[in-house]
């Protein structure tokens, strides 16, 4: 028969929450209780610096303009179908040195992954943040929404 | 299997586990809110309460490797464990379900940390087991706090 010892678990959570709590209050890195959605942009000419989501039709601009499209999804969904010209993002240091030579850390890159509910662009979009890019779109509707609109694929 | 095997087991498995739990929270108690960015990719919790998790989980992780190593609240920190490995299992799951293709965010917060496959759902399913070996073990040893037999 198991055991299930409620009293200890407890003295282990309110611990945890004790301390971590008290942490996040003393440390110089503290974040907020609650985390801030990824901050929708309305001119896509003034960004540098974290990265910023953007709606159907602000990616379709930057597609038309020639920008780099970056698949934040797995191999065989890229394999499957993707936004045209839009490059598989495989290893993350392999991406970022080819990312790198082609534009420069400055350059536009737009990330985006299957629809609106999957974290993969972001995750991305914030590992390149963190290695010195600054012109970072996350396009969060994704291959789904862009599909839908019939703009093109391949 | 002797009793003495038993106890043996029911140590190793405490210490693996217990140094493991300590080993997977330091990273994340150094970058909280790389950790709690990393809850959010795997898209399961609303209204952004992945940050007080990300506040409060590694240091779960760190009690709990604590406890199971010292010998302290033994019976809760196997129970927990087995909560946590649980909860991973299911987060995990789904986000490969789902096509979600994100690093773990097991051990490291890091953008070189393992992705998500099926080798982390069975490293889960082994530490959940293990947790099972130390709540169901038959005698005491070396615990302190309640004492052992």
């Amino acid at each position: 028969m198991l055991r299930v010892p409620l009293n200890q678990i407890l003295v282990i959570i309110v611990l945890s929450l004790v301390v971590g709590f008290f942490v996040n209050i003393i440390r110089s890195d503290s974040i907020p209780l609650l985390a801030k959605e990824m901050s929708i942009t309305e001119d896509l000419d003034e960004i540098s610096g974290e990265p910023v989501a953007i709606s159907l039709l602000q990616a379709k601009t930057l597609f038309d303009k020639g920008v780099v499209f970056v698949d934040a999804r797995g191999e065989e969904y890229f394999a499957d179908g993707h936004i045209q010209n839009s490059w598989n993002s495989g290893f993350f240091m392999e991406l970022m040195f080819k990312l790198d030579s082609a534009q420069t850390k400055s350059g536009l890159v737009v990330l985006y992954c299957g629809e609106d509910e999957c974290g993969s662009s972001e995750e991305l979009a914030d590992d390149l943040y963190n290695e010195g890019f600054s012109k970072l779109f996350v396009f969060k509707g994704g291959w789904q929404e862009w599909n839908e609109a019939g703009y093109p694929v391949e | 299997m002797s009793n003495e095997m038993k106890n043996m087991m029911v140590m190793i498995c405490r210490i693996f586990l217990g140094f493991m739990f300590i080993y997977a929270s330091l990273d994340k108690i150094a970058n909280p809110e790389e950790f709690a960015k990393q809850i959010g990719y795997y898209k399961v919790l609303p209204f952004g309460i992945e940050n007080i998790l990300g506040i409060i989980l590694p240091w779960t992780e760190l009690i709990v490797g604590v406890c199971l190593i010292a010998g302290l609240l033994v019976d809760g920190a196997a129970l927990l464990s087995i909560i946590m490995m649980l909860v991973f299992i299911l987060a995990i799951s789904q986000a490969m379900l789902r096509g979600i293709d994100i690093t773990c965010g097991c051990f490291k917060v890091s953008a070189d940390s393992d992705k998500l496959g099926l080798d982390t759902i069975i490293r889960d399913i082994i530490f959940f087991v293990m947790s099972m070996i130390v709540l169901n073990r038959q005698e005491r040893k070396f615990e302190f706090l309640p004492k052992s037999d």
